[in-house]
């Protein structure tokens, strides 16, 4: 309603297709949002869900905010994702190179021009049922085939939406397999488009050959598929086609689209893709965990929702790449503390204001940290941190190493944890749990329960075990990025420390050998034995505890001390408890769920419903959700409409509309007036797609949304 | 949905019209049994049915002999309230067309009708039954709705007070408990349960409807006193706060989709003004930003192509490749689009989503578009939405829809079943058919009879069509015209003029519909014949 002023103003370009915007020179008021927005105090803070969780937010200057923070803010965005964008990038890719070099091979090989003499080679790739993800593939195939591939063969992707017949498809092979535009041929038939393709190929002299992939296979039209396979058939003697399938169901279902006449042409092999979940993780271990993503922790809620929805929707991971590069924009755009996380040497005290030190006073985790300082006794800490600015600055600025102290510990266990293949959850979980409660391997039932695993192991088990933690010392975790910290003073004495054990177990082990028993230990034999004696026709049971050698109670002991050394430095503390975690963990999912998974139907079913919590108008505010006569006339509509049933008489419908704001109600709108409302409201449900027109009766529209 | 409902009740009106047909009158007695189960059917059939029915046995009896027809008028109620036992013309011509083609069985139907005069004094009493039944459950029908009961018919009183009677007939069935509080599926069935949905027979033939001049008459004088006026501005400016933030996820490579009730347009105006003074570009590159109105009905790919290429002033292209390899050699030329109204009808097509969302995944291109409807995930398949990567902000502005993107009148009038602005109804198709030579008229008189013809058959429930095959091997047989040829060229004719549409059902076959409502049907045939 508040454009039946300005519509005057652009109305010539509103029945147009589409034009080129040139801005209004003079209007520089209506459009600046800061004047606009902000100058309205005492108004009711509206309740939109697009709000970022009550931080100050925008990455032009908050209020308060100098331009340089703002501008710093930005740069460490620009400076933090990228890296990771890359190494993402990098670890897709060679999630499919076992892919790729296998088609390549077949392609390649001379294998196929012995058995399938005269027949199409033909690869068929099963890629699941996520499509979204085989753009990638195919990107990816066409580039490896086209230049590793030895012969460098042409390579043209058809997708089953961009060709609908045989014309269009022979259309864009030659097209592409030609690079030329293409553009003046339109007109010719089928036969001109297979005669300007041998035309040209033979112009060119080419020897290679042509490999045409069907990215989508099963959305082609079957008969398509065929008539394309037989006409690459009839041109084999002159130009060497190949061809490429997509699958995401299975071969068999696949063939069994196809005509026999078809398949006997096609000689194929069949190759498989890694399995989403497993190119998950890695991407996780990589750009979530890894030491890579050094700025900015993703939190475990926010994780653990993502990984649901990948398993849960077929999202592909693009859309796990996105939502996590949403969370870093968000992060850095409407969280000012994150000039914090601005690279080294960047940020200084004289870049602190002061309202950012007063932000930190605001943090949860700098209340309890203070809190817990007062408990201590620490009351200097704890005064210094409340009132010395200057303090506090230092204080918060000696966190960035922390930070990475406390990440790198982190990791580390994590490492060690993987590294003794004895826990049965998978990476993401084990992160998860780890961030939100720490590492301690005492706590069970949970993820990192492996006391009774190690504890039960035998002496070869224990030396293979020992091995693996002190080469995952020396060597780190490449799949996060981690190095070896071997030379680490405390790690030196813990290669030190394992050694010895590792010394002693292989002694006690050769000792029982020459016995000629079998080396046990309390945990591992069945050490208690229930013993059942009658005496005097009355049976008793006894424990006996079965009787340990020595060497077995040495292993016992040995086994205990691997155990305890092993949790202590597994040992962490979770990401909570640290003093302002909140700049640099980013656990919210609201921002995201809002703008990923959105439910339209929930909004505009609210929005009609409760206008108020929109608008905040006065009138409309006892309403709260009834029916009121000073509702917009599509939200009375629609009002009615849901309590109707599946078929609306109009009249009806008007007549109540009427009985709401006509002149015998509080409104007294005259007929013919609210009759044009009562237009606009109907016009807005149908156009919404709420209700569409009926022929059962006369006057008659059905219901097509039950919201 | 409603074709769903429309088997699902007319299998229930069709079987209690068969018993009830006096084409079998050796059932009557038999039927005094199973008397109770039948009212219940019969329940449904609104009040003024029995003198209706009554006086149309009279006639059909007196005046011709087709008994046919008499066993169709018996239930349809849209048809006896337009009929009232008056034969018009066209009603006769058809009935003799009807009569002839079941000749066999008309005959057989006259003995039998000529036979059992008797018998209607009979059929009175049974229809009075009825009668009376159908009072019953409107009073339970008050009852329940006294009872506090969400009842889901239209919401007004459907039955003004009535005497009460005392309940003469024992419902077998008693209808289970209304719900409430039903979660939206639940509700969904529950209301679409067959013989539930009852809405009263009111209609709006009182009421005067608005003509375009009268609306927008009205429209301009409450135009200042909107209420909520300074409120949805007040939201507008909320939301334009959100104009940095979008920008920065239209430069991070996202497209932004913006929905939620109310109009949008400006809103995406003002957003295109602040883009034009804060590209999302880097500050090395040009930005040139598009406004697309998808709601325009002459929307096409060609003229929206044209504007893109014009605006990054490449030469004139008719296919997407072309544009944006263009665009690629141009790397200091960015383009922005902000499109209205992604979901309106004329941008469904997955062809051009699909074209869509490769002109948003391309580096150089900043996409942002509304929806006006709840439905926009529908369009995009996963593929598609990789490569758009949207982000999703809700938008409800309330603020009311420009002319240009809702003809309000129009649509109203669409969705009341009228036909105002295409060719006026009855007078357009004589209009457009006195241009035309005399097969043409012949032809549309054929249709006319022919999916009149059809409707009988169906009921009259929902809307008829005529294959394609069958009217052209009529209009050969009448000597309309010779060849297919001929006939394809009257049927575009009509088509041009849009009184008549055609499509294709689920088999494939070709099917030919009238967009007139019954009543204007049997007004053109009238005309034609005379």
């Amino acid at each position: 309603m508040a454009e039946i002023d300005d519509t005057s103003l652009f109305q010539e370009d509103d029945h147009r297709v589409a034009y080129i915007f040139t801005p209004p020179t003079t209007s520089t008021s209506a459009t600046s949002p800061t004047t606009t927005a902000k100058t309205t105090p005492g108004r009711p803070a509206k309740r939109r869900r697009v709000s970022k969780k009550g931080t100050p937010s925008s990455q032009r200057q908050n209020d308060g905010e100098s331009p340089q923070c703002a501008k710093l803010r930005k740069q460490t965005y620009e400076s933090a994702w990228p890296v990771l964008e890359q190494q993402i990038q990098t670890v897709l890719r060679d999630a499919n190179r076992q892919t790729l070099d296998e088609v390549v091979s077949f392609f390649n090989s001379d294998a196929q021009e012995k058995e399938g003499k005269g027949r199409i080679p033909a690869g068929f790739i099963i890629t699941g049922p996520n499509i979204a993800g085989q753009d990638l593939l195919f990107g990816q195939l066409g580039e490896a085939l086209t230049t590793t591939g030895g012969k460098g063969a042409r390579f043209i992707r058809l997708r089953a939406g961009e060709v609908g017949n045989l014309k269009g498809a022979l259309k864009k092979i030659v097209r592409e397999g030609m690079n030329t535009g293409g553009e003046g041929q339109e007109g010719e038939g089928q036969e001109g488009e297979e005669g300007a393709f041998g035309g040209e190929w033979k112009r060119e002299g080419g020897e290679r050959t042509v490999i045409v992939a069907f990215q989508d296979s099963e959305a082609f039209d079957t008969g398509l598929v065929g008539e394309l396979v037989g006409l690459f058939h009839s041109w084999q003697d002159r130009i060497q086609f190949s061809v490429l399938f997509g699958i995401a169901t299975s071969v068999e279902l696949f063939q069994a689209r196809l005509l026999k006449s078809t398949a006997r042409q096609l000689y194929g092999a069949q190759f498989d893709v890694v399995q989403a979940n497993a190119v998950l993780e890695s991407v996780i271990m990589a750009a979530v965990a890894g030491t890579k993503a050094r700025h900015l922790r993703i939190g475990p809620g926010l994780l653990r929702k993502l990984v649901r929805r990948q398993q849960e929707h077929v999202a592909g991971v693009g859309a796990f790449v996105s939502s996590l590069k949403y969370a870093y924009m968000n992060h850095f755009y409407a969280n000012p503390l994150s000039v914090l996380l601005a690279n080294d040497g960047k940020i200084d005290k004289e870049i602190l204001q002061p309202e950012h030190l007063e932000a930190v006073r605001m943090l949860e985790s700098f209340k309890s940290h203070v809190e817990l300082a007062v408990e201590a006794g620490q009351l200097g800490h704890a005064q210094k941190l409340l009132d010395d600015d200057e303090y506090l600055k230092n204080q918060v600025l000696e966190q960035a190493d922390k930070r990475q102290k406390y990440m790198e510990s982190l990791l580390r266990s994590l490492a060690l944890v993987t590294a003794t293949e004895l826990s049965k959850r998978s990476f993401i979980e084990l992160y998860e749990t780890a961030l939100e409660e720490g590492i301690s391997l005492d706590q069970s039932p949970g993820p990192f329960d492996l006391g009774d695993a190690i504890k039960r192991s035998n002496p070869e088990e224990l030396i293979n075990l020992i091995d693996r933690v002190v080469n995952a010392i020396e060597d780190g975790n490449p799949s996060f990025g981690l190095e070896g910290w071997a030379s680490d003073p405390d790690a030196e004495a813990a290669i030190e420390n394992f050694k010895e054990l590792r010394f002693d177990v292989e002694r006690l082990l050769a000792e029982s050998k020459e016995k000629g028993a079998s080396l046990k230990s309390k945990y591992s034999s069945q050490s208690k034995v229930l013993r059942t004696t009658v005496v005097a026709q009355k049976v008793q049971l006894s424990r006996d505890t079965a009787t340990l050698t020595e060497e077995d109670n040495a292993f016992t002991e040995a086994i205990d001390a691997f155990f305890g050394f092993f949790s202590r430095i597994v040992d962490c503390e979770p990401l909570s408890s640290l003093f302002l975690h909140k700049i640099w963990q980013y656990d919210y999912h609201l921002p995201y769920e809002d703008v990923f998974v959105p439910r339209p139907g929930g909004t505009f079913a609210r929005a009609l419903s409760r206008p108020h919590d929109y608008l905040g108008c006065a009138c409309c505010d006892k309403a709260n959700g009834s029916l009121a006569g000073t509702l917009p006339a599509t939200s009375i509509l629609y009002h009615l409409y849901s309590e109707a049933g599946a078929l609306i008489n109009v009249a009806d419908l008007w007549v109540a509309y009427y009985a709401l704001v006509g002149e015998e109600s509080e409104i007294g709108m005259d007929e013919r007036s609210a009759l044009v409302l009562f237009y606009r409201g109907l016009a807005e449900l149908r156009a919404m797609g709420f209700v569409k027109q009926s022929k059962k009766k006369a006057d008659h529209i059905a219901k097509l949304k039950w919201l | 949905m409603p074709p769903k409902k429309a088997t699902n009740q007319k299998p229930a009106a069709r079987t209690s019209r068969k018993r009830q047909s006096p084409s079998d009158p050796y059932e009557i007695p038999e039927e005094d049994e199973s008397e109770a189960p039948k009212r219940r059917r019969r329940a449904n059939v609104p009040e003024p049915d029995p003198e209706d029915e009554k006086e149309a046995t009279n006639d059909a009896v007196v005046s011709t002999p087709s008994a046919s027809r008499l066993k169709k008028t018996v239930a349809t109620p849209i048809k006896l309230n337009g009929l009232n036992g008056v034969d018009t013309p066209s009603r006769r011509n058809n009935a003799d067309r009807s009569a002839r083609r079941k000749s066999a069985r008309a005959l057989v139907d006259r003995v039998i009708s000529g036979a059992i005069s008797d018998d209607e004094a009979e059929e009175g009493d049974i229809a009075r039954e009825i009668y009376e039944s159908s009072e019953d459950e409107d009073e339970e029908e008050e009852e329940e709705a006294r009872n506090g009961d969400l009842e889901p018919t239209t919401p007004s009183k459907s039955t003004p007070g009535r005497k009460r009677k005392a309940p003469t007939s024992t419902r077998a069935r008693k209808r289970s408990p209304t719900p409430r509080d039903l979660p939206p599926h639940e509700q969904y069935f529950y209301q679409n349960k067959p013989g539930l949905s009852k809405t009263s027979n009111n209609n709006l033939s009182s009421l005067q409807l608005l003509t375009h001049d009268e609306y927008f008459t009205l429209l301009r004088e409450l135009a200042p006193k909107t209420p909520h006026k300074s409120d949805i501005i007040h939201l507008q400016s909320l939301h334009a706060s959100s104009f940095p933030q979008w920008a920065f996820e239209l430069s991070q490579g996202f497209s932004t989709c913006l929905y939620g009730y109310g109009s949008k347009r400006h809103l995406l105006h003002q957003f295109a003004t602040y883009l034009s003074s804060h590209p999302p570009c880097e500050p090395s590159q040009t930005n040139k930003i598009v406004i697309v109105n998808g709601y325009t009905p002459s929307f096409t790919t060609r003229e929206f192509l044209s504007v893109l290429s014009s605006a990054i002033s490449s030469p004139p292209v008719t296919s997407l490749p072309p544009l944006l390899s263009f665009l690629s050699s141009r790397p200091k030329t960015t383009l922005t689009i902000l499109l209205n109204s992604i979901t309106s009808p004329s941008l469904r097509k997955s062809s051009f989503q699909s074209l869509l969302s490769t002109l948003a995944s391309h580096p150089q291109v900043f996409f942002c578009c509304t929806s006006d409807t709840p439905d926009f995930g529908l369009l995009w398949d996963s593929a598609l939405s990789t490569s758009f990567q949207f982000l999703f902000h809700d938008c409800t502005t309330f603020a009311s829809f420009s002319p240009s993107e809702l003809v309000v009148v129009d649509t109203v009038h669409e969705l009341l079943g009228r036909k105002t602005r295409r060719v006026g109804g009855k007078e357009g198709v004589a209009f457009v058919l006195r241009s035309l030579p005399e097969n043409a008229k012949s032809l549309f008189r054929l249709l006319v009879g022919e999916v009149l013809c059809a409707d009988e058959d169906t009921g009259g429930q929902e809307e008829v069509a005529v294959e394609y095959r069958m009217v052209y091997n009529r209009a050969v047989e009448e000597f309309i015209c010779s060849s297919e040829m001929a006939f394809r060229t009257l049927l575009k004719e009509f088509h041009d003029h849009q009184i008549i549409t055609s499509h294709k059902d689920t088999l494939g076959t070709e099917l030919l519909s009238l967009p007139f409502r019954k009543e204007e049907l049997e007004g053109i045939l009238e005309e034609l014949t005379t």
